[in-house]
C-alpha cells in the first residue's frame, strides 16, 4: 500500500517536470502568434500530451526573424549546447542566411509529411539551397488591391498599371523599400517587368554586368513614383485605401483579408495579381542545429504540414495560401473558404503570375540602387 | 557599463567582414548625407518652434500661477512616444492630407511631445528669477510679454541654452515618431536608416556608422552643455 501511494505521489509529481517544453519563436505579426497559441498548439497538444508548447513573438517584418537569428547565431558563437529555441518562423530571408552559415537542422526528411512540402521556394531561397531545411507555414502573396468603385477595370499588367498612375496622380501607393517587404516585393515585380530577368535574378549566377539593366529599370521606378503615394508600411497603404486616399496600392493579400475579416477594410476592396508578376513571400518553420528538444520539434512542424491542419487553420481560419502541397489542400477547405481565398486573384493567377525573390546578391544590388536612385 | 557598447559600437563601425574599413562611412556619406542634414533641420526646427510655445507660456505662467495650464503643458511628458506618432498622424490627416508625414508634420509631432520637458526646465528657470526685477519692469509699465522678453529670458538664458540642447539631442536620436508618421520614401530621420541597415539588411557595420555620426551631433550639443555648466561654476 506505502509502495503504491508513493508510486502516485510520484506519478503526480513528476509530469510537470517530465513534459517537455518546446520553446516556439515567431518572428511575425500577433496574428500569428495567437494561431499557435490558440490553434496549433492545443491541436498538437491534444495529440502529443507530454509537449508542452512556449510560444514567444519576437515582433512583425524583417527585425522579428532578424531577432531570432541574433539569439541563435550568439548561442553558436558562443558554443553553447542545447539552443533555447526549438522551433522558429523566420521571414526567407533570415532562412536562407541561418543555413548558409549552418545554424539549422535538415530535419524535413524525418517528416511524415515531407513529401507535401515542395515547390521552388523550398529548394532554393536568395540563391542558398534550403532543401530539407524549412517549411513553409504559410505563403503570403504581394498583389495591387484596388477600390472597383474608382477603378472599374483593374489593371492586368505593369504596362496597364503604370499607365494608369500616370494618369491617376497620387492615387497608387505602395511603402518603397523602407516601409516593409510589400514594398520591397512589389520593386522587384517593377524590375523583373523592366529588366525580363526574372530567370537571371531569381537563379542567378550573379553577374554584375547585369547592373546597368537594373538601374535603368531603378531609374523607371523613380519616375514611376512621382505619380505614386509613398506609404509608411502595408498597414499604411490598407489605411490609404480605406480612406480613400488612394485608390489602388500593392498589399499583402494575407492582411487585407485579415482587416476584410475584422471588419476594418472595405469589403470591396479587391485584390488583383498582375502580369508578369508580383513576389510571393512565405514564412519558414525551421529547426535550429542545436535545439535543446529536436525530436518534439519535428514532430510540432509534421502536426502543422498536415493537409487538415492547413486546411482548417492556415486557409480557412486566416485566408492564407497553404505552406504545403495546395493540391492536397485545397479539396479539404470549404467552399466558402475557397471562394474568399480566391475572390480576385484565382489560383490560375497566382500559378501564373507568382514570383520568387531574386537571389541576396541581386536583391541587394536592386535596394542599393533604389537608395541612390529614388531614395 | 557605458563606454563598453559605445566603444564595440564604434569599432564596429570601423569594421567589414574582419578587416579594418573606412567603407561603412563611404556607405553613409554616399546614402544618407541628406538624411543627415534632414535629421539636423527637423530636429532644429522642432527644438524651435517648442521653445516658440514653451517661452510665451511659461512667460504668462511665472506672471499667474495657473496649475490646470501647467498641468495641460506637462502632459506630453507623460504620453509615450508611438502614442504621440498614432495619435497626432490621425489628427492631421483629414485637416490636412500629406502634412503628417512631411518634415513639418515630424517637427510638429516632436515639439508637441518635448512641449512638456520645456515647460518643466524653462518654468524653473523663470520662477527662480527674483521678483523684485519683475516688479522693476512692471513699474516702468512693461507688459507679460515685455517682461518675459527683456528679463526672464536674458536672465534664464543659461537655462534655456540647456534645456534647448537636450531637447534638441531628444529630438535627433527619435525614432517612434518619424516611424509612425513618415513615409517609406524620401529623406528619412538618422534612426530610421539605422533600423533599416539592421533591419532589412542585417548589415550591423553601417548601421554602427550611422550611429557614430548621430553620437556626434548629439556630442557636438552636449559639449555645448559642458562649457554652459563648466561657465556656470565658473561665474
Amino acid at each position: 500500500m506505502l509502495v503504491r501511494l508513493l508510486a502516485l505521489l510520484l506519478v503526480l509529481a513528476v509530469p510537470a517536470s517530465a513534459a517537455t517544453r518546446l520553446n516556439v519563436a515567431i518572428g511575425a505579426d500577433v496574428n500569428v502568434v495567437e494561431v499557435h497559441k490558440t490553434l496549433l498548439g492545443p491541436g498538437f497538444k491534444a495529440l502529443a500530451p507530454d509537449v508542452d508548447l512556449n510560444v514567444v513573438g519576437t515582433g512583425t517584418g524583417e527585425p522579428a526573424s532578424r531577432a531570432i537569428y541574433t539569439k541563435l547565431k550568439a548561442q553558436a558563437d558562443t558554443g553553447r549546447k542545447d539552443w533555447d529555441i526549438d522551433v522558429a518562423l523566420v521571414s526567407m530571408a533570415v532562412a536562407s542566411q541561418m543555413v548558409k552559415e549552418g545554424l539549422l537542422l535538415a530535419y524535413v526528411p524525418q517528416m511524415k509529411n515531407a513529401a507535401l512540402v515542395k515547390g521552388a521556394e523550398v529548394k532554393e531561397a536568395f540563391g542558398v539551397k534550403v532543401d530539407g531545411y524549412v517549411v513553409p507555414m504559410f505563403q503570403n502573396q504581394i498583389a495591387i488591391a484596388y477600390n472597383p468603385a474608382k477603378v472599374p477595370t483593374p489593371p492586368k499588367s505593369f504596362d496597364d498599371l503604370a499607365a494608369w498612375a500616370k494618369a491617376n496622380p497620387g492615387k497608387f501607393g505602395y511603402n518603397g523599400i523602407k516601409g516593409g517587404v510589400s514594398g520591397v516585393g512589389f520593386t522587384m515585380g517593377w524590375v523583373y517587368w523592366k529588366t525580363g530577368l526574372y530567370t537571371q535574378l531569381t537563379q542567378g549566377p550573379f553577374d554584375k554586368a547585369r547592373e546597368g539593366a537594373i538601374r535603368t529599370a531603378v531609374t523607371a521606378l523613380r519616375d514611376f513614383n512621382r505619380d505614386a503615394f509613398i506609404t509608411n508600411g502595408n498597414a499604411g497603404t490598407l489605411d490609404a485605401l480605406n480612406r480613400g486616399e488612394i485608390w489602388m496600392g500593392a498589399v499583402w493579400i494575407d492582411q487585407l483579408v485579415a482587416w476584410k475579416n475584422e471588419g476594418r477594410m472595405d469589403p470591396s476592396i479587391t485584390p488583383a495579381l498582375i502580369a508578369p508578376g508580383l513576389p510571393i513571400y512565405p514564412l519558414y518553420l525551421v529547426v535550429p542545429r542545436e535545439a535543446a528538444n529536436r525530436e518534439a520539434a519535428v514532430r510540432y512542424i509534421d502536426y502543422i504540414a498536415t493537409p487538415e491542419v492547413q486546411a482548417k487553420a492556415i486557409v480557412e481560419r486566416f485566408g492564407w495560401y497553404p505552406g504545403v502541397d495546395a493540391e492536397r489542400v485545397l479539396p479539404l477547405i470549404s467552399p466558402k473558404a475557397k471562394e474568399l481565398l480566391f475572390k480576385g486573384v484565382s489560383a490560375s493567377d497566382l500559378a501564373r503570375f507568382s514570383r520568387q525573390m531574386p537571389i541576396k546578391e541581386y536583391h541587394d544590388l536592386i535596394t542599393l540602387a533604389y537608395e541612390e536612385i529614388v531614395r | 557599463m557605458f563606454l563598453w557598447p559605445l566603444a564595440a559600437s564604434v569599432a564596429a563601425s570601423f569594421t567589414r567582414d574582419g578587416a579594418l574599413t573606412l567603407a561603412n562611412y563611404e556607405t553613409v556619406r554616399r546614402l544618407y548625407a541628406v538624411d543627415v542634414a534632414y535629421t539636423v533641420g527637423v530636429a532644429a526646427a522642432g527644438t524651435a518652434l517648442t521653445f516658440a510655445v514653451a517661452i510665451p507660456a511659461c512667460g504668462w505662467l511665472r506672471a499667474r500661477a495657473f496649475g490646470p495650464v501647467e498641468f495641460l503643458l506637462k502632459v506630453p511628458l507623460f504620453v509615450p512616444f508611438v502614442v504621440v506618432g498614432h495619435a497626432l498622424r490621425v489628427f492631421m490627416s483629414p485637416y490636412v492630407p500629406g502634412f503628417s508625414s512631411s518634415w513639418g508634420g515630424i517637427a510638429v509631432a516632436l515639439a508637441w511631445k518635448h512641449l512638456g520637458l520645456a515647460v518643466l526646465l524653462l518654468l524653473g528657470a523663470f520662477r527662480s528669477v527674483d521678483e523684485s526685477y519683475l516688479e522693476a519692469a512692471r513699474n516702468f509699465g512693461a507688459g507679460t510679454g515685455r517682461v518675459t522678453r527683456d528679463v526672464l529670458v536674458p536672465m534664464a538664458a543659461s537655462s534655456l541654452a540647456v534645456s534647448g540642447i537636450l531637447i534638441f539631442s531628444s529630438m535627433l536620436a527619435s525614432f517612434s515618431i518619424p516611424l509612425m508618421m513618415g513615409r517609406g520614401g524620401g529623406p528619412q530621420m538618422l534612426m530610421i536608416d539605422v533600423y533599416y541597415r539592421f533591419g532589412q539588411h542585417g548589415d550591423f557595420a553601417t548601421a554602427s556608422a550611422l550611429g557614430v555620426v548621430a553620437y556626434l551631433l548629439a556630442m557636438g550639443a552636449a559639449l555645448v552643455y559642458v562649457r554652459r555648466l563648466t561657465a556656470g561654476r565658473h561665474a
